[in-house]
């Protein structure tokens, strides 16, 4: 992990005021801890989003960027699936109407031009720093239900490999990952790994007060963060 | 800067009441009574400028004033007068006891007043207990600092389990309920605002006193989260410590950000600290005084292996429900010990687990089955559930049983639901030293409870 990498992004975002990271800024953390992250670049206008889109390739997935908005789906924030410039033309005009009708008020930074990940199981793994027991990590079953659904395990941080797995399968979607209804076997140790290592970063960025990974798409071998958010004290 | 330990309080040699009295009604009077009722053998002095002499003992017009010093004070003071009297005491005292209220909980003023015993607390080494408590009652030493008489709150016999509370009311409650479920306790403490010793203190304490066999922990917030973890493994790692926490609102916050954030409340915090530290967490007072009972006064459990002896079919199989529910086993009997307790039993008996002794059940098939079943190796723990109905049962019973199970080294649980008759027979079962619950869902708990402790319990 580059801790001084992150430092500086963190020490950047306070100097600006920031009390949140744009979801670029909380998956470069994340890359810069040896998280696995979708190919990404934030695109100011639409020539710009066509030329990352060459870049890396469809399909891909437009995102708004913005510290105002917590929660991208609820305003209309999110496509995925773009195949081609002509759909990527229309979901951009279609996102910057959505954006302003649901969300008028919020700065917009740009829009992430994201690689596409492959469809997997998700789940959502997230922390906070308590004030009086510091790091709290969160396993769970993940996606936009997560509070509906609250199938979540905690364990205070620093967290060791066995406290990791014991969040997992203490969860009912740990099925999920486990062949459930002829569903393919899980890659188990990777996801413990990204477990640790939240709670590694959360020890080593004081100035992080939540940070969360959702959802982490889970494949038969290998993991990625397709979305995060980062809170600052 | 390393803290004294706060073992001195615990068995001191003298103590001074300062504010001491005899107008009845005074919590200084009560204390007074306590303490020399207690069978406390150190000296107890009278401190109070008022008098020459309380309860026909010399009374000191200040603490300085007492030769040679003492070990502990206790305060019954007003608040505004109690820093006063510390400072007068502060170089002839170890250790502070100060049950007065109107501190830190009374507003800004009372906050002031208790960064000054911080202060005192820094400066001079001495180790404060309060404000805002009742203290220590030590059924090891005597020592009894509780301003509520016995008469109103009864004081447990001599035992193993010690109590450790944030609140007094809640630590009285419980030490009464006790007294009268004839489990014994080691050291209970009230600590009240905590200005200075801390649950995280006892807990150090507790995990080296050979009296403390198992500590049962009261709590409405921990400040130093990362002490208290510390102190608690190391507690748990030697004797069962289990814990109830109250004020679990403030879950998390509406506006968060994050989804963590939104169901991660302070609540999720302490619930995993407990778990990292190995402590059992409770659900709710009757859960926490199964528990006190179950540590207090049965064997401790090696497994989750439940027997289950009635005469009552259905309380049996209701027993056996929640036994279930809340992850104990209630296993069949195997084969050649089905053999064996069916041994003078009449053929219509029904022997599976639960063993239902039926109506006709007497005193003696009673302590068969029990000796039979627990002393086979395919059972931790045994609940028996007389019912008083059949006139086979006798007032020896519980005597009987408690002869039998003597040797065995595994925990008796006896549920006994039912009304006056019932509960005037309960109190045989307890005076033989049983657990005694008054219904199965609480004896179940105290099983339960039980095997969470047992070497095979899951990590």
């Amino acid at each position: 992990m580059d801790a001084q990498a992150i430092d500086r992004l963190v020490i950047e975002a306070q100097s600006l005021g920031r009390k949140t990271l744009p979801e670029p800024d909380a998956k470069e953390i994340l890359r810069l801890s040896g998280v696995p992250v979708p190919r990404s670049f934030v695109a100011k206008d639409l020539s710009g989003a066509v030329e990352i889109a060459r870049k890396i390739g469809y399909p891909l997935v437009l995102k708004v960027v913005s510290p105002d908005i917590p929660h991208k789906s609820d305003v209309g924030g999110v496509a995925l699936g773009i195949r081609n410039a002509k759909e990527l033309e229309e979901k951009w005009a279609e996102m910057v109407l959505n954006v302003a009708d649901e969300s008028a008020t919020s700065m917009i930074e740009g829009f992430l031009v994201e690689e596409m990940a492959p469809k997997g199981a998700e789940v959502i793994i997230g922390a906070v720093r308590d004030e009086q027991f510091g790091p709290l990590i969160m396993f769970g079953t993940g996606g936009v239900a997560v509070e509906l659904m609250k199938d979540v395990s905690f364990r205070l941080g620093p967290l060791s490999k066995k406290e990791a797995i014991g969040m997992m399968t203490e969860v009912k979607g740990f099925a999920l990952l486990t062949g459930y209804r002829g569903e393919t076997f899980k890659d188990i140790e990777a996801v413990a790994e990204i477990i640790l290592m939240v709670s590694h970063i959360m020890e080593e960025v004081g100035a992080l007060k939540e940070l969360e990974i959702n959802p982490l798409l889970v494949y038969e071998r290998g993991v990625m963060a397709v979305d995060a958010r980062a809170v600052l004290k | 800067m390393l803290k004294k330990s706060i073992e001195f309080f615990f068995e001191p040699r003298s103590v001074a009441v300062v504010g001491a009295s005899e107008a009845p009604g005074k919590l200084s009077a009560v204390i007074m009574d306590s303490l020399l009722s207690s069978g406390f053998t150190g000296k107890v002095i009278p401190v109070n400028p008022k008098y020459s002499s309380v309860k026909g003992l010399k009374c000191f017009p200040s603490v300085s004033e007492i030769e040679n010093g003492v070990d502990i004070a206790v305060y019954a003071l007003p608040a505004s007068l109690t820093l006063r009297a510390l400072r007068d005491a502060e170089s002839k005292i170890k250790g502070a006891i100060i049950v007065s209220g109107g501190f830190g909980e009374a507003g800004d003023a009372g906050k002031g007043l208790e960064r000054e015993i911080k202060d005192i607390v820094r400066e001079t080494g001495i180790r404060v207990i309060g404000p805002n408590c009742m203290g220590i009652f030590d059924a090891v030493s005597g020592l009894d600092t509780f301003f509520i008489p016995r008469t109103r709150i009864a004081r447990p016999r001599r035992g193993s389990l010690s109590i450790i509370s944030q609140s007094g009311s809640f630590a009285i409650t419980a030490m009464d309920e006790l007294a009268s479920a004839g489990v014994g306790v080691a050291r209970v403490v009230s600590y009240g605002n905590k200005t200075d010793v801390s649950e995280t203190d006892c807990l150090r304490f507790l995990s080296e006193d050979p009296h403390t066999k198992a500590v049962a922990v009261y709590i409405e917030a921990i400040e130093d989260g990362r002490s208290f973890i510390e102190a608690a493994t190391a507690c748990a790692s030697k004797k069962p410590v289990f814990a109830i926490k109250v004020g679990r609102r403030g879950a998390g916050s509406a506006a968060a950000l994050s989804h963590t954030g939104a169901i991660a409340g302070n609540y999720e915090a302490y619930r995993a600290a407990f778990r990292k530290s190995g402590v059992m967490e409770l659900d709710g007072y009757d859960e926490f005084i199964a528990a006190c009972k179950a540590f207090g006064s049965a064997a401790e459990a090696k497994g989750p292996r439940v027997v289950i002896i009635t005469d009552g079919g259905g309380m049996g199989v209701s027993i056996a429900d929640a036994c279930v529910e809340a992850g104990l086993e209630v296993p069949p009997l195997p084969e050649d010990l089905k053999e064996m307790v069916r041994e003078g039993l009449p053929s219509y008996f029904s022997i599976n687990n639960p063993i239902d002794l039926t109506g006709s059940v007497t005193d003696e098939m009673y302590a068969d089955a029990l000796d039979k079943t627990l002393s086979d190796d395919s059972f931790d723990i045994a609940i028996v559930a007389a019912l008083w109905g059949p006139p086979g049962l006798t007032d020896e019973l519980p005597a009987l049983l408690s002869e039998r199970a003597q040797g065995i080294k595994k925990p008796v649980l006896v549920c006994s639901p039912g009304g006056a008759f019932t509960r005037s027979k309960a109190e045989l079962f307890i005076k033989c030293g049983f657990p005694v619950f008054q219904t199965p869902e609480a004896a179940v708990k105290a099983a339960s409870i039980l095997a969470r402790r047992a070497p095979r319990r899951k990590g």
